[in-house]
């Protein structure tokens, strides 16, 4: 299994940290250079694990562990009114982020009241479109745990609910963390702080548990060569002016180009001597038409 | 200002004083608003509010906002709000030009070539400052969105508006006429 890891160190002999990666069968998902520093968001193979940190020790580097660097998060607020943005919903996303995630921030039609609570088939769509949703909804215990379950609980992604109440959990939700329900600022306790990192550490949690799960039925295509493949053969995915053209995910891809334009293109695209489209499922993604790549288990081609 | 919450959740009624407290200050109501009194039951649901607030007569005119003085070549305004300097710039600049109006102190304002009488009455603002619709946006803002049927009753320096999902009762409405009294 893949080991996700953020370094932090300076330029000055980085590449015998790549080296090595490239050596022992690692990736580098994401590389950001500002001036003499240098952030790596690394996958390394687990028995690598205490190699690498040794190296970064050598290096005069950090790095820690951050299983979200590869996972695209969903933060769903019940609507995009003033109520519900930008917080808490933003803050938590920002918190996701610094923990390696990337995040989209969806706001439901109707995700507010009691009986009027609802998700439409496409707004449930789109949230399956990620590897797992962080749903953050109100201060009222009763609402959370009578009327809000069923915008999640069919999901067949996993979920983590915030909200106000301190309550150990919620029917339906993968996790809960309270303490977060509706509030007017931005998170600049101490207090709000650890809450918004209990909820990344979490979703972490959460993550790693969907990587085990993987890994009994290993992916025939690691999600980090096909996001290299895709931008070695298919420059334009690149260029795109959409922030993270080719976003990671547990398993497999978000292309932000049209799909229409761009679907044979990438199922073309040649890896290990096959074509992309045989190992992977490419479907038309709700959000603007991009596309989404989905490897297929390695147990469908023996 | 004082804030008066009555919640059988009593943790989220005690996040909603909060998100009142905010909200107030996020307007600029902190001087304008006496108090709020809520009333919440989730269980019901329905959602009270009740805003005591100071009238406010807005003001227009120079003459209204500062003491205009005549100098030798010229008028001298000290406006009694800071609240106000940015509208008054703006217009006398309009009426008389830049290089003839310059801002002496933080509240003080030269006019030159100017008698006092043609400044008093220059109005900075075409409307009055409404505080009844900003008190209604503070009501809109705090009560949850969900609760869309809506029974607002109004007097002179108070508003009070009673939410819920479904139509209102008359057993809500009397709640509500009860507020600052219960």
């Amino acid at each position: 299994m893949l080991k996700y890891l953020l370094f932090e160190g300076g330029l000055y002999k980085h590449e015998l940290m790549t080296e090595y990666l490239e050596d022992v069968g690692g990736f580098i998902v994401q590389k950001n250079v500002a001036g003499l520093d240098l952030i790596m968001n690394l996958a390394v193979p687990e028995e690598e694990l205490e190699n690498v940190k040794k190296l970064a020790a050598e290096l005069k580097g950090k790095i820690k562990l951050a299983p979200l660097i590869g996972v695209e998060v969903a933060v769903v607020a019940p609507t995009l009114s003033r109520h519900h943005l930008p917080h808490p919903a933003c803050d938590v996303a920002e918190n996701l982020r610094r923990h390696g995630a990337k995040t989209n921030i969806i706001g439901l039609s109707r995700g507010v009241g009691q009986k009027i609570v609802h998700s439409s088939p496409k707004e449930r769509e789109l949230i399956e479109e990620h590897d797992i949703a962080v749903f953050t909804l109100g201060n009222f215990e009763r609402c959370l745990t009578k009327y809000k379950p069923p915008l999640y609980k069919d999901l067949a992604i996993p979920v983590i609910v915030t909200g106000g109440p301190e309550l150990g959990s919620l029917e339906g939700a993968q996790g809960y963390v309270g303490g977060i329900g509706r509030y007017p600022e931005r998170a600049r306790t101490g207090d709000m702080i650890d809450k918004l990192r209990s909820v990344s550490e979490l979703a972490g949690a959460v993550v790693e548990e969907r990587r085990r799960e993987l890994d009994l039925d290993p992916l025939v295509l690691e999600p980090t060569v096909v996001k290299d493949e895709v931008e070695r053969q298919i420059p334009e995915a690149k260029e795109a002016l959409s922030p993270n053209p080719v976003t990671l995910k547990i398993d497999g891809v978000r292309i932000k180009l049209q799909y229409d334009d761009y679907k044979e293109k990438v199922s073309g695209i040649v890896i290990n001597g096959k074509r992309l489209g045989e190992y992977s499922v490419i479907k038309r993604s709700q959000m603007r038409d991009y596309i989404l790549v989905k490897v297929l288990p390695a147990s469908m081609f023996q | 200002m004082q804030t008066f919450v009555d919640s059988t959740d009593r943790m989220g009624g005690e996040q909603y004083r909060y998100i009142a407290e905010k909200m107030v200050e996020d307007l600029g109501l902190t001087g304008t608003v006496e108090g709020i009194w809520m009333r919440i039951r989730p269980e019901e649901p329905f959602f009270i509010i009740s805003i005591k607030y100071r009238e406010f007569v807005g003001k227009n005119t120079i003459a209204e906002l500062g003491s205009v003085e005549s100098r030798k070549d010229g008028v001298k305004i000290t406006l009694f709000s800071e609240v106000d300097v940015g509208d008054a710039l703006k217009t006398l600049w309009g009426v008389y030009g830049r290089d003839r109006v310059e801002q002496g102190g933080r509240m003080d304002i030269r006019v030159n070539g100017v008698e006092a009488e043609d400044v008093k009455c220059i109005k900075i603002r075409e409307k009055p400052i409404d505080v009844g619709s900003k008190v209604n946006e503070l009501a809109l803002r705090i009560i949850p969105e969900g609760f869309r049927v809506r029974h607002v009753t109004k007097r002179d320096g108070e508003v009070t508006i009673v939410a819920a999902e479904d139509p209102i009762k008359e057993e809500w409405k009397r709640q509500a006429e009860a507020a600052w009294r219960a």
